[in-house]
C-alpha cells in the first residue's frame, strides 16, 4: 500500500438526494486523486457539493455510484463495521462547527477519540500544549473561545495520527487571527508529520496554505489551479 | 469507561435524576411490598410455631387448612382420646391443650381470639408471659366453674347468663400481645367492646404469643358454641421419645381426627394466602416495568437530544458496539443508582410501615434486596435496547450536516 502514490482515489462518483422530481444530483461523476502527503484545498461555490464530497471521502455516506480507493483499499462494498475501522484507523476530521463533545473537557475529548482508537491517551498533554491550549485543557467547550475550540477539534483530529486529514471550512467560524493560526497547524502538520490534508473552502486566501487546488461546479472537479 | 455516560448523566441532572428516583421508587417497592406480604405471613407462621406442642388435631370432616378452621368441632371426649393416645405400649402424650378459636373485631380490627384455661395459657405464649402489672385471667377458674355449673346443671328455663353476671365472674377478661396493645392504645383496665360483650384487659404479653388476644376457654365456648367442653383444635405435645410421624398415623387411624405437626401451619398459610403473593409480585412486576419505561423515555429523549455527539462519535470511527456499550452504560448507571438507593430506602421504609401499622410485619431481607438489584440491572439493560438501537443508527453524514 504504501508503494502507492495516491492515498486517495475517487473514481465517477456519483450521489443524489431525494426521489423523483425533487431529485438534487450533488455529485455527478467526480474524479479526485490525492497523492500521499499532499495538502489538497477543494474549492467551489456554496451547493457545488464539496461537503458531500468530504462525508464520502471520510466513508460518513455511500455514493450512489462510484468507488473510493483508500491507502490501496477498495472501500466499495464494505460494511458499516469496515467503514467505521477506516474512519478510526486512517482518518481524521475538523469540522466547520468543531463538533466537540460538549459535557466533556477538553482533554476528555481527546482522550475519548483516543480510547475509540483503541490508543491510550499518553502524550495528549504534549499535544495540547503544542496547539496551545493547554492551559484550557480541564475545561469544556463552552468555557473556551472559539479559536481555542477550533484547535481543540484539531489535536483531536490529529491525536491518533491518521493517514488523511479531512477538513470542512475549519476556518468558517474563526476571525482572521484565529483562521491563521489554524492554517499554520494544518500546515506543520502537513509539512512536519506528512499528513495528507483535504481542506474545503471557499475562500482563496486560505486555499494559498494548501499544495494544490482543485475547484467544483456542478458535482465535478473542474481542474487544477486553472 | 464510564466517563462520557457519566459527564451525559451529570449533564443532564434533572431527567437523570428523575429516572434513577423511578427506579429507586420500584426497587424500594418491591423489597418492601415482599417484606410485607412474606413479612405479615411470616410472622403469624412464627407465632404458631412457638407455641410448645407438636401436634395440632382437627376434626376429619373439616379443611384440612387449619387457618380456615373456627367453631366447636371437637369435645371433651376428643381431648381425652388423644391424651390416652399410646404407640404400642407406650403413652405419646405428654399434654392436650383445648383450644376455641374465633375470630372477632377489637377495637375496629379483626383479629382471632383464643379461648384456652388459664392454666395452658402460658404453653401459648412462646417465651413471653404476662408484663409487671398485668395478670392471667381468671386464675382460679372460677368463671369456668360457675359456667359449666350454669350451663349443665338441668334446668326447666331458658339458662339466660348476662353480660354482668358473666363480668362479675371473671368471665369477660381479655389478654392480648403489645402490638395489639400498641396498636389500638389499649393498657391493663381499659374496656374493650368485642363479641357484643365489654371485656376488660387484664395483661398484656409480649409480641410473639400464639394469637394476640386471649380469653378463658369457658367463655369462648359459651359466647360463640353456647355449651361448654367444645373444642375447635387441639394442641398436643407429645413425650420425648415419641415419633412425630408415628402418631399423626396413629390420629388418622381414628377417622374421626387429623393431626398435623405445629410446623406445617406456614405451608398452610401460604397455601391460603398465596394469591398475596402473586398481587404483590404482579404490583412490584408493573411498578417496575414503569420505572423503567421511564428510563427508556429518558434515554431515548437523551439520544434524540444527542444526535450530533453521537454521529461525531461515529465519524471517529467509533463502531455501533461502542455506541451500544456507551447507552447500556449510561442505563445502567441510572438503575444501578436508583437500586442502590431503593435498597437503602427499604429498612427505613419498612420501620415507617410498622410503625404507623403496628400489627405488620415487614420482613426486609438480603435475598429480596439481590432480587430487586438484578431486576434493576436486567431492566435497566432491557430499557437501553430501543434507545440504543436509535442510537446505534444515527445517520452521521446527514446529522452532521444540520449546521
Amino acid at each position: 500500500m504504501e508503494g502507492d502514490e495516491y492515498i486517495l482515489k475517487a473514481t465517477d462518483l456519483h450521489k443524489s438526494f431525494g426521489g423523483g422530481a425533487a431529485r438534487e444530483h450533488v455529485l455527478r461523476g467526480l474524479d479526485l486523486r490525492v497523492r500521499r502527503g499532499e495538502f489538497l484545498a477543494v474549492m467551489g461555490p456554496s451547493g457545488c457539493g464539496k461537503s458531500t464530497l468530504l462525508h464520502i471521502l471520510g466513508l460518513m455516506a455511500g455514493p450512489n455510484e462510484g468507488t473510493i480507493i483508500i491507502d490501496g483499499l477498495d472501500t466499495t462494498g464494505l460494511g458499516e463495521r469496515g467503514r467505521a475501522e477506516l474512519r478510526r484507523e486512517k482518518i481524521g476530521f475538523v469540522f466547520q462547527r468543531f463538533n466537540l463533545i460538549s459535557v466533556l473537557s477538553g482533554y476528555d475529548n481527546i482522550a475519548l477519540s483516543l480510547r475509540i482508537r483503541g490508543l491510550d491517551s499518553g502524550g495528549t498533554d504534549e499535544l495540547l500544549r503544542a496547539m496551545g491550549v493547554a492551559d484550557v485543557a480541564r475545561k469544556k467547550p463552552s468555557q473556551m473561545s472559539i479559536g481555542q475550540q477550533q484547535r481543540l477539534a484539531v489535536a483531536r483530529a490529529i491525536a491518533h495520527k491518521p493517514d488523511i486529514l479531512l477538513a470542512d471550512e475549519p476556518t468558517g467560524s474563526l476571525d482572521s487571527d484565529n483562521a491563521q493560526t489554524l492554517l499554520e497547524l494544518l500546515a506543520s502538520a502537513n509539512r512536519q508529520d506528512g499528513q495528507t490534508i483535504v481542506m474545503i473552502t471557499h475562500s482563496p486566501a486560505v486555499a494559498e496554505v494548501a499544495t494544490r487546488v482543485v475547484y467544483m461546479k456542478d458535482g465535478r472537479i473542474l481542474d487544477e489551479n486553472p | 469507561m464510564v466517563r462520557l455516560p457519566l459527564a451525559n448523566i451529570l449533564h443532564h441532572k434533572v431527567p437523570s435524576a428523575l429516572s434513577a428516583l423511578g427506579v429507586a421508587i420500584g426497587v424500594c417497592m418491591m423489597i418492601t411490598l415482599a417484606g410485607l406480604a412474606r413479612g405479615s405471613l411470616g410472622e403469624v407462621a412464627d407465632r404458631w410455631e412457638a407455641v410448645d406442642a407438636d401436634l395440632i388435631i382437627y376434626p376429619s370432616n373439616w379443611s384440612d387448612n387449619i387457618t380456615t378452621i373456627s367453631g366447636g368441632g371437637m369435645s371433651d371426649k376428643d381431648a381425652e382420646k388423644i391424651k390416652n393416645l399410646a404407640i404400642g405400649d407406650n403413652a405419646a402424650v405428654e399434654y392436650v391443650v383445648p383450644i376455641y378459636l374465633h375470630r372477632i373485631s377489637i377495637a375496629g380490627a379483626e383479629h382471632n381470639v383464643v379461648g384456652v384455661r388459664p392454666g395452658d395459657l402460658p404453653r401459648l405464649l412462646g417465651k413471653g408471659g404476662v408484663a409487671d402489672g398485668g395478670r392471667v385471667f381468671d386464675p382460679d377458674n372460677t368463671c369456668a366453674r360457675w359456667l359449666e355449673k350454669k350451663l349443665t346443671t338441668p334446668s326447666e328455663k331458658v339458662v339466660d347468663i348476662s353480660e354482668a353476671d358473666l363480668a362479675s365472674h371473671g368471665g369477660l377478661e381479655m389478654i392480648i400481645d403489645s402490638r395489639l396493645a400498641r396498636a389500638s392504645g389499649l393498657k391493663v383496665g381499659d374496656k374493650v367492646y368485642s363479641a357484643a360483650r365489654n371485656f376488660t384487659i387484664v395483661g398484656i404479653v409480649p409480641a410473639g404469643a400464639m394469637v394476640r388476644a386471649f380469653i378463658p376457654l369457658a367463655t369462648a365456648e359459651h359466647l360463640f358454641y353456647g355449651g361448654t367442653g367444645r373444642y375447635t383444635l387441639l394442641m398436643v405435645k407429645l413425650r420425648r421419645d415419641a415419633r412425630l410421624g408415628a402418631v399423626i398415623e396413629a390420629v388418622r387411624k381414628d377417622k374421626t381426627l387429623k393431626a398435623v405437626s405445629v410446623n406445617d401451619y406456614r405451608g398452610m398459610l401460604e397455601d391460603r394466602f398465596g394469591i398475596m403473593y402473586l398481587f404483590v409480585d404482579t404490583v412490584n412486576t408493573i411498578t417496575l416495568i414503569v420505572a423503567f419505561l421511564f428510563i427508556l423515555v429518558t434515554l431515548y429523549t437523551m439520544v434524540i437530544q444527542r444526535r450530533r455527539e453521537i454521529a461525531i462519535l461515529r465519524s471517529m470511527g467509533a463502531s455501533r458496539r461502542f455506541i451500544l456499550r456507551e447507552v447500556l452504560a449510561e442505563s445502567l448507571i441510572l438503575t444501578s443508582a436508583g437500586a442502590a438507593i431503593g435498597i437503602a430506602l427499604s429498612p427505613a421504609a419498612g420501620a415507617a410501615i410498622e410503625a404507623a401499622r403496628p400489627l405488620l410485619t415487614v420482613q426486609i431481607t438480603a435475598q429480596w434486596m439481590l432480587t430487586a438489584a438484578a431486576a434493576a440491572v436486567v431492566g435497566g439493560s432491557l430499557a437501553a435496547i430501543y434507545p440504543a438501537w436509535r442510537a446505534m443508527n444515527v445517520d452521521v453524514a446527514e446529522t452532521l450536516s444540520l449546521e
